[in-house]
C-alpha cells in the first residue's frame, strides 16, 4: 500500500488530501482529466466523467497516462473495474473523426468498422449522413457538422473534429502591452485554445477572461464576433479592447438593443440575438453577416439554447468559450463540449488567488433573527410570498445599515433581488441605486463614479451580476438573491475579487433571516462557494449590531 | 492365484487399497455395504461407475475406453496389459501404467497384467462407441438381412453359410483378417478410401439415403456402395451407415487414439500482473463492506419473500442502486451472505429477508475473518449467483435467493478454476478459454455448456470477492483454496487498510474518512451524516435531516459536538457547529403524541378538580394547557364517566362543533331485501319471453330429439346418453365433420349430470368447444366429463346414417350402468 494523496472511490470520485506533501504534484497530474467538483479546506473532490476523460483525450492525454496517474498517486488499490472503464471511455473518443476530404468535402472517418456501423444504424444519425464512400468513410452534409457532433456525443461516440476552420476575413489585431502584461496563465489559456482550434477556457471571475479573449483575437488576426450577456458588459469589452489592443473605436461595433453596428469586431448581446420577431430569431443572421474568423462566447455557462442551435451551423469557424464554471444549472455541459469545443484551459480559483491575481475573500453569513411580528407574518404567508417576505424583512435593513457603517471608506456594493427593498435601502443609506430601469448612460456614470472613488457605496440589482468591472469594490453585502442559484452567488462574489490596490482581503456578506427559507436557499448557494474553497463563517446579527468581532 | 471376480480381487486387496477405493468413490459407502460381495456388486453397477467416470480425467478415461475395446474383441476373456499397451503405443509406458493403476484402485478394472477385467458397469457407461469407434461388425450385422449377408459371402468369396450365425462368423473372420482387408483396400477407389479415412477418426457413422439398398460388388457404382458391398461399411439403419469397429481399428493401425493426451493441456498465460494482492485486498474489503451495507439496510427495511421463493427483480435493482454496483454483483453479495448463513427468511407470516443472528456475531469479528467466512461459503456452495436472471426451460426467470440456483457442478468448477490459476506461475492471469480447456481435460464427462458459464462466473466472482486480483489468484485466495480459512484471513489482514479513528471535517458540511473507520465511529457517523461516496475512503455529508436523525436517536447536541471534536484532526468548521446547534434548538420544539380523547373547559378549576378526582384515574388524564386535558380513554367512556360524576359534558366533532347526542339506535349492516312470495307475477318483458322460448326449445330438443332416434336400446326419454370414451370421441369427431348438433350428457363442476345440446366447433386437447344451445353461448367441455354422446341432426333423421356405420356399438359396461336408470 502506498501512501499517496489520492483516494479513488468506487463512484468515480477522486479525493485529494490537500495537506499531503504530494498534493500539488498530484493535482497537476489529475487536473487534465478529472473535473474539480469541490475544493473545501482539507479534501478536494474530483470526478471522472466521460466528458472530462474526452476533454483529456482532446488535449492529447491517453488512457495509459490516466491509469498510470491514478495508480501512482492512489493511497489504496484502485478498483480494477474503474480502470477498465476509464480505458473504455477514453477509447471511444477519436474512433470517429470528422475530416476534410480533398474530393468529397466533409467526411466522417472511422478507424473501427464496427463503431461506424453501429453509429450509422442510429436513427438520429442517418439523416445527417451523405453517401458511403468506402468501408471506413462516409460523407457528411457540411451543414450538419455541429449537429452530428452533438448526436454522436449523445450516443457515446464523440467525434474528433479535424476538419479544420475557415480563416475568415483577415483583420490585423495586436495586443498593446503598455503598463501591463499578459499573465502566464492567460497566455497558456490563449495558446491552448489556439492549438486546439476551438474550445472553452475556464477561469475564475476577476482573472481577466477578457484579456484571454483579446489574446485569442491577436492570434486569429481576423474579424471577430463577441457574444456577451448584456449591454453594460458589451461596453466593458469594448473599453478593454480599446485599452489592450491596437483596435480603434471605429473598428469595434456594438450590436445591441440600442445600436446595430457591424464592424470588423462586433460585440453582440445574447438578448438581442435571441429576440424573436414573429416567431423568428431576427438577428441570428449576424452570424453570417461577415466572414468571421473567430467567435467568442462570454459566460458560456449562460449561453441560451437558440444560440446553441445556431452555433451548430457554424462549426467551421473558430469558437472560444469563456466561463468561470462549466456547471450549467440546466445540465447542458454536453452541448458546450460538442458545439463550442472541449475544455482547453482550467485553473482553480484558489490557485489564481495564491498567485495574487485575484483578491482573497472572506465570506460571512450574517444571521438575523426576525422580530416576532415578522415571524408571524412569515408563518402565515402564502408559500410563493414567503421568500420575498423573509428576504426583505425590515430586521435585515438595520443590520445592513450597520454593516455599511462598519466598512465606511471601503468601496461597498449592496446587492439584492427585490427592487422595493433596494429602493428602500438606497434611501436609508443615501446612496444611488442601479436597477434594470436605470439607463445605460446613468449606469455607466455611476459605475465610473464608483471606480474613481467619488461614490463609496452602490445599491445594485441583479443587473450587476455579470461582467461589470468594478476593481476597487472590496465589500459586497448580499441582501437577497434569486432563490438558490449557485451561479449567481459565484458571480456576485466575483464582483469583489479583482485584486485590490492595497492587496487587502475582500469581504462578502450574505445577510439572511434565521429559520426561514432564506436560510435554506443560502445553504444551497453557499455549498457551491464552500466547494470552491470559500468557506462561510456564520455570525449572529446581534454581534454585528453590538460591534462585536466579525 | 488369479481372482475370479471383482469380489475376489477386493478380498485379496490390502486394507489400505480398500480404504483408497472408498476414499475415491465415496458413494460406495452410503450406506455402508454389509460385505465385500455387496461392495463389489455396488462398485460394478452402472450408476456408481458413472459417477466414478465423471471424476476421471481424459487420459484415464481413454485408457478405460481402450480396455473396453480390447474386452469387446475377446468376449468373455480377460485382456492382457500387453494388449492394452499395444493399443496405446503413442503414449509413454509410465503414463499408461499410471492410468491402469488408477483404474485398478478405483475398481473399474480388476485383475493383473495377464488378465485384466473391465467391470460390467464400465462397459455400459462407456457405451457402444469407445474412443469414437463404431460397433463391432457382429452387432451391426444384427440389423442386416440374411439375403444381403449371403450376397456378401458370395461376392467376397467367403465360404457359404448354412445359417445366419455361420454367415456372421464368416464375415467377422473376414474383417479380423488384416491381410485380407489390406488386399481389399488396395483396390479401393480413392473416394472410398477418403471416406474411410474420415470415418476412422471422426464419428464412425454417417447419413446415407437408402443405406440398406441391395448392393453387389459387381454393380456398386458409388464409393459408399463399393464399401457396403465389401462389409467395410454396414447399414445400421435405413438412413445410416457405420464403420465396423474391426475396420476402424485396422485403419487406425490398431491404435485407440491418434494423439493420446496423458497430461492436462498447458495453459497460455494472458499476462503476469504485479498488483494482484493489493487489488484483491481492496476488492475483499469492498465486498465485506457491501455485504454489511446491504444487510444493515435490510435489517431496517426487509425486502419481501416472493411466493415462489427468492427475491423480486425490483428488490434486486433497489439493492444494486443502494450498493452502486451491477445487478450480477448485487446478486453475488446477496447469495454469498445467504450461503454464509448471514441472511435468511424472517419466518414470520409477513415473510421477508432479514439478517440472521449469526450476522451480528459475524459483524463483531475483524474484517479479514468476515471475508474468510464469506469467501469459504462462496467456494463451497452449490448455489450459483451467475444464474440469476437467466430463464429456465419453462421460461421462468431464476430469482436471487430462489430455489432454482443450485448446480452440483458449481463447487467443482469453482475449485477447478482456482486450482488451474494456482498451478499457473504467481501473478499469472488466464483467459476463461484456457482454464476451460484444462477443466475439459480433467473432467471430460461434465456438461460443457454449464461449465463454460460457470468458469466465466467464477472468474468474475473471484475478482469481486478478492479471491483473485487482476485475473490472477491472490494470496488469500490461495490459502482459501487449500481449505485453510484462518490462513486466508491472516493472508488478507495485511492487505486491508488499518482502521482509522479520525475524520476530516470540512466547511462544506462533509466529513471525509480517509480510510476505513473503527466500527464505533463508523456507526456513530452513519447515524448523524449521510454517506455520499464509498470506496477506500468514505465521504459523509451532514444535512439537517441527518443531524435530526441523530437527535431523534437520543443523541444530544453536546454528544454530537464532543464526538466531532474528539474525532476530528482539525478544528470543527463553524457552519457544522451551527448546523448541529440549529437543529438541536429546533428539535423537539413541536411535540406530537397520541391521545384517545380530549377534555376542554374554560373554567380551569373544573379541570383541576377532575385531575385530582380518584374516580377519573382510569381515564388517565394529563393536563396539556390550563384549559385542556387529554385522556387515554375513548370519548364515549369519558363522556359517560363525566356524566356519572354529575358533570354535563357535550361531545365535540373533529372540527369543534358540538355534537348533539341521542340515545344510540343501532342498525344492521346493509342487507338484501327478503325474498317475496310469488303471487301475481308481472308479465315478463318481450325479451325475456323470447329468451324463455329459446331455452325451452333447446331443452325440448335435448329431451325429445334423440328419443327413438338414437341407436336401439341406447336412450329413452330423459335418459342421458352413455357411450364409452373411445366412442365418445368418435361420435364427436363424426359430428364435427358433418357439422351436426350433438346431445351430450355432461358432469359439471359440482358433480351433477346435465344434458346439453351442442354444435361442436372444435375438438382438441381433450376439450370440446361448441355452441351450447341451452346457455346460448360458446362453451368448452372437458371430454372426460362427457358421459355420452348422441348425434341429432337439427330434428331430422339423417343422423341415422351414422348409426348404421356401426359407430354405436355399445360397451357392455355402459349398458350395465344404464340399467338402473
Amino acid at each position: 500500500m502506498t501512501d499517496g494523496p489520492l483516494i479513488v472511490q468506487s463512484d468515480k470520485t477522486l479525493l485529494l488530501e490537500v495537506d499531503h506533501e504530494l498534493a500539488h504534484e498530484c493535482r497537476l497530474a489529475i487536473a487534465p482529466f478529472a473535473e474539480l467538483e469541490r475544493a473545501p479546506e482539507h479534501v478536494h473532490t474530483y470526478r471522472l466523467t466521460p466528458l472530462g476523460l474526452w476533454n483529456a483525450r482532446a488535449a492529447g492525454h491517453d488512457a495509459e497516462q490516466v491509469v498510470d496517474t491514478l495508480l501512482r498517486y492512489s493511497r489504496y488499490a484502485v478498483p480494477h473495474a474503474l480502470l477498465v472503464d476509464v480505458a473504455d471511455t477514453m477509447g471511444r473518443y477519436g474512433r470517429l473523426k470528422l475530416m476534410n476530404h480533398p474530393a468529397h468535402g466533409l467526411v466522417l472517418e472511422s478507424t473501427d468498422r464496427a463503431v461506424l456501423e453501429e453509429v450509422l444504424r442510429s436513427k438520429k444519425i442517418q439523416p445527417l449522413m451523405g453517401a458511403r464512400l468506402d468501408e471506413m468513410t462516409v460523407a457528411v452534409h457540411p451543414s450538419e457538422r455541429g449537429h452530428l457532433k452533438q448526436v454522436l456525443l449523445k450516443i457515446g461516440w464523440p467525434a474528433e473534429d479535424l476538419a479544420g476552420y475557415v480563416d475568415g476575413e483577415a483583420h490585423p489585431i495586436a495586443l498593446v502591452e503598455e503598463g501591463w502584461s499578459l499573465r502566464a496563465y492567460q497566455r497558456d489559456a490563449a495558446d491552448n485554445f489556439w492549438a486546439g482550434g476551438s474550445g472553452v477556457v475556464v477561469l475564475p471571475c476577476g482573472a481577466g477572461k477578457t484579456i484571454v479573449g483579446a489574446a485569442a483575437m491577436a492570434r486569429a488576426q481576423a474579424t471577430t464576433l463577441i457574444l456577451v450577456t448584456n449591454t453594460v458588459s458589451a461596453r466593458q469589452w469594448k473599453s478593454e479592447l480599446l485599452k489592450r489592443t491596437t483596435l480603434t473605436e471605429e473598428e469595434i461595433g456594438e450590436y445591441s438593443g440600442a445600436r446595430k453596428e457591424i464592424r470588423p469586431v462586433t460585440i453582440a448581446t445574447y438578448q438581442v440575438m435571441t429576440t424573436r420577431r414573429k416567431g423568428v430569431y431576427a438577428h441570428l443572421e449576424l452570424f453570417d453577416e461577415r466572414d468571421w474568423g473567430l467567435i467568442i462566447y462570454d459566460e458560456v455557462h449562460l449561453l441560451p439554447a437558440p444560440i446553441f442551435r445556431f452555433t451548430a451551423d457554424i462549426q467551421s469557424r473558430r469558437r472560444l468559450g469563456l466561463t468561470a464554471t462549466l456547471v450549467r444549472e440546466d445540465g447542458h455541459e454536453g452541448e458546450v463540449f460538442s458545439l463550442i469545443g472541449p475544455k482547453r484551459y482550467d485553473a482553480p480559483w484558489k490557485d489564481i488567488e495564491a498567485q495574487g491575481y485575484i483578491a482573497p475573500a472572506d465570506c460571512v453569513e450574517v444571521r438575523v433573527t426576525l422580530s416576532d411580528h415578522e415571524r408571524m407574518a412569515y408563518a402565515t404567508a402564502e408559500p410563493e410570498e414567503r421568500y420575498r417576505l423573509c428576504a426583505t424583512a425590515a430586521s435585515k435593513t438595520r443590520v445592513i445599515e450597520r454593516l455599511v457603517e462598519r466598512h465606511i471608506g471601503a468601496q461597498t456594493l449592496v446587492i439584492g433581488q427585490y427592487l422595493d427593498q433596494l429602493d428602500d435601502l438606497g434611501e436609508r443609506l443615501g446612496v444611488p441605486v442601479i436597477k434594470g430601469e436605470t439607463t445605460v448612460r446613468e449606469r455607466e456614470r455611476l459605475f465610473e463614479a464608483f471606480r474613481t472613488g467619488e461614490v463609496h457605496t452602490l445599491v445594485v440589482s441583479k443587473v450587476a451580476n455579470f461582467s461589470i468591472d468594478l476593481p476597487e469594490a472590496s465589500v459586497a453585502i448580499q441582501v437577497s438573491g434569486s432563490f438558490g442559484s449557485r451561479q449567481e452567488e459565484a458571480q456576485r462574489l466575483g464582483r469583489i475579487l479583482r485584486p485590490k490596490a492595497n492587496g487587502g482581503t475582500a469581504r462578502f456578506y450574505a445577510v439572511i433571516a434565521r429559520d426561514t427559507v432564506d436560510q435554506d436557499f443560502a445553504a444551497h448557494r453557499q455549498r457551491f462557494l464552500a466547494e470552491q474553497g470559500y468557506a462561510y463563517r456564520i455570525v449572529d446579527a446581534d454581534d454585528v449590531m453590538a460591534d462585536g468581532e466579525v | 492365484m488369479t481372482a475370479r471376480s471383482l469380489a475376489d480381487a477386493l478380498r485379496a486387496a490390502s486394507d489400505d487399497a480398500l480404504a483408497e477405493l472408498l476414499g475415491a468413490r465415496p458413494e460406495l459407502l452410503s450406506p455402508v455395504p454389509s460385505d465385500l460381495g455387496q461392495l463389489a456388486a455396488r462398485a460394478t453397477g452402472a450408476p456408481s461407475v458413472a459417477r466414478a467416470l465423471d471424476r476421471l480425467d481424459r487420459w484415464t478415461l481413454n485408457v478405460l475406453e481402450a480396455a473396453c475395446i480390447a474386452a469387446d474383441r475377446t468376449p468373455g476373456e480377460p485382456i492382457s496389459y500387453a494388449d492394452l499397451r499395444g493399443m496405446l503405443a503413442a503414449a509413454d509406458e509410465p503414463d499408461v501404467r499410471r492410468a491402469v493403476d488408477r483404474l485398478l484402485t478405483l475398481a473399474l478394472l480388476w485383475g493383473d497384467d495377464d488378465g485384466l477385467n473391465v467391470v460390467i458397469g464400465a462397459r455400459e457407461v462407456v457405451g457402444t462407441q469407445p474412443a469414437g469407434l463404431g460397433p463391432p461388425l457382429q452387432v451391426l450385422l444384427g440389423a442386416v438381412s440374411p439375403w444381403v449377408m449371403l450376397a456378401m459371402l458370395d461376392d467376397l468369396d467367403l465360404p457359404a453359410a448354412a445359417n445366419t450365425g455361420e454367415a456372421i462368423d464368416h464375415l467377422v473372420a473376414y474383417v479380423n483378417d488384416s491381410d485380407r482387408l489390406d488386399a481389399e483396400l488396395a483396390t479401393a477407389p480413392r473416394e472410398a478410401l477418403a471416406l474411410l479415412e474420415k470415418l476412422a477418426w471422426g464419428p464412425p457413422s454417417g447419413g446415407v439415403e437408402r443405406a440398406d439398398r441391395e448392393v453387389r460388388t459387381a454393380t456398386a457404382s458409388t464409393p459408399v456402395e463399393w464399401l457396403l458391398a465389401r462389409a467395410l461399411l454396414v447399414a445400421s439403419d435405413p438412413r445410416t451407415v457405420a464403420l465396423p469397429r474391426e475396420v476402424g481399428l485396422h485403419l487406425r493401425r490398431g491404435q485407440a487414439f491418434a494423439h493420446p493426451q496423458p497430461t492436462a493441456p498447458a495453459v497460455v498465460v494472458a499476462g503476469v500482473r504485479d498488483r494482484v494482492d493489493p487489488t484483491a485486498g481492496a476488492q475483499a474489503f469492498s465486498f465485506v463492506r457491501a455485504t454489511e451495507e446491504l444487510l444493515e439496510a435490510w435489517g431496517l427495511d426487509s425486502p419481501p419473500l416472493l411466493k415462489a421463493g427468492g427475491l423480486g427483480v425490483r428488490e434486486l435493482r433497489r439493492a444494486a442502486a443502494l450498493l452502486d454496483v451491477e445487478e450480477w454483483e448485487t446478486a453475488l453479495v446477496i447469495e454469498t451472505a445467504y450461503v454464509a448463513g448471514l441472511l435468511g427468511p424472517s419466518g414470520e407470516i409477513d415473510d421477508g429477508w432479514l439478517p440472521t443472528p449469526a450476522y451480528d456475531l459475524w459483524r463483531s469479528t475483524p474484517p479479514e475473518e468476515r471475508w474468510a467466512t464469506l469467501a469459504s461459503a462462496w467456494l463451497r456452495t452449490t448455489r450459483s449467483a451467475g444464474l440469476v436472471g437467466s430463464r429456465d426451460d419453462r421460461d421462468r426467470v431464476a430469482a436471487t435467493l430462489g430455489p432454482d440456483l443450485d448446480r452440483t457442478l458449481a463447487p467443482e468448477v469453482r475449485g477447478g478454476v482456482l486450482t488451474v490459476l494456482a498451478d499457473a506461475p504467481p501473478g499469472a492471469a488466464l483467459d476463461a478459454a484456457e482454464i476451460e480447456a484444462v477443466l475439459h481435460w480433467t473432467r471430460p464427462r461434465r456438461p460443457a455448456g454449464l461449465r463454460r458459464a460457470l468458469v466465466e462466473w467464477t472468474l468474475r466472482e473471484a475478482e469481486r470477492l478478492g479471491v483473485a486480483g487482476q485475473g490472477a489468484l491472490s494470496g488469500p485466495g490461495r490459502a482459501l483454496l487449500r481449505g485453510e480459512a484462518d490462513d486466508a484471513a491472516d493472508a488478507l489482514a495485511p492487505l486491508l487498510p488499518d482502521p482509522l479513528d479520525h475524520v476530516l471535517l470540512q466547511a462544506d458540511l462533509t466529513a471525509v474518512a480517509p480510510g476505513p473507520l473503527v466500527s464505533d465511529l463508523a456507526q456513530a457517523l452513519a447515524l448523524m451524516a449521510d454517506i455520499e461516496s464509498t470506496g477506500g475512503a468514505t465521504v459523509y455529508r451532514f444535512t439537517e435531516s441527518s443531524v435530526r436523525r441523530a437527535l431523534d436517536a437520543g443523541r444530544s447536541a453536546d454528544d454530537l459536538h464532543s464526538l466531532l471534536a474528539k474525532h476530528s484532526t482539525t478544528q470543527v468548521p463553524q457552519p457544522l457547529t451551527y448546523l448541529v446547534d440549529d437543529m438541536a434548538r429546533r428539535h423537539g420544539r413541536i411535540r406530537v403524541g397520541a391521545a384517545a380523547s380530549y377534555i376542554r373547559c374554560d373554567d380551569e378549576s373544573v379541570l383541576s378538580e377532575l385531575l385530582v378526582d380518584k374516580r377519573a384515574a382510569e381515564l388517565r388524564l394529563r393536563r396539556l394547557a390550563p384549559t385542556v386535558l387529554i385522556a387515554q380513554a375513548s370519548g364515549e367512556l369519558v363522556l359517560e364517566r363525566m356524566r356519572s360524576f354529575g358533570l354535563a359534558p357535550a361531545a365535540e366533532s373533529a372540527d369543534g362543533a358540538v355534537l348533539v347526542r341521542r340515545p344510540d339506535s343501532r342498525r344492521t349492516q346493509s342487507r338484501q331485501r327478503p325474498p317475496r312470495l310469488a303471487t301475481e307475477l308481472a308479465a315478463p318483458s318481450a325479451k325475456l319471453r323470447a329468451a324463455a322460448v329459446r331455452a325451452l326449445r333447446a331443452g325440448d330438443r335435448a329431451t325429445h330429439a334423440p328419443r327413438g332416434r338414437t341407436v336401439a336400446g341406447m336412450a329413452g326419454a330423459g335418459v342421458l346418453p352413455r357411450t364409452a370414451a373411445a366412442q365418445t370421441l368418435a361420435l364427436l369427431q363424426a359430428a364435427l365433420e358433418h357439422g351436426a348438433a350433438v346431445w351430450i350428457g355432461y358432469v359439471d363442476q359440482h358433480g351433477s349430470v346435465t344434458e346439453r345440446v351442442v354444435d361442436p366447433i372444435r375438438l382438441e386437447g381433450g376439450y370440446l368447444t361448441g355452441y351450447d344451445h341451452r346457455y346460448e353461448e360458446v362453451r368448452t367441455f372437458a371430454v372426460h366429463r362427457i358421459t355420452g354422446v348422441a348425434t341429432l341432426e337439427a330434428g331430422d333423421s339423417e343422423f341415422g346414417d351414422v348409426s348404421e356405420n356401426g359407430n354405436f356399438d355399445l360397451d357392455p359396461r355402459t349398458t350395465e350402468v344404464r340399467g338402473p336408470a
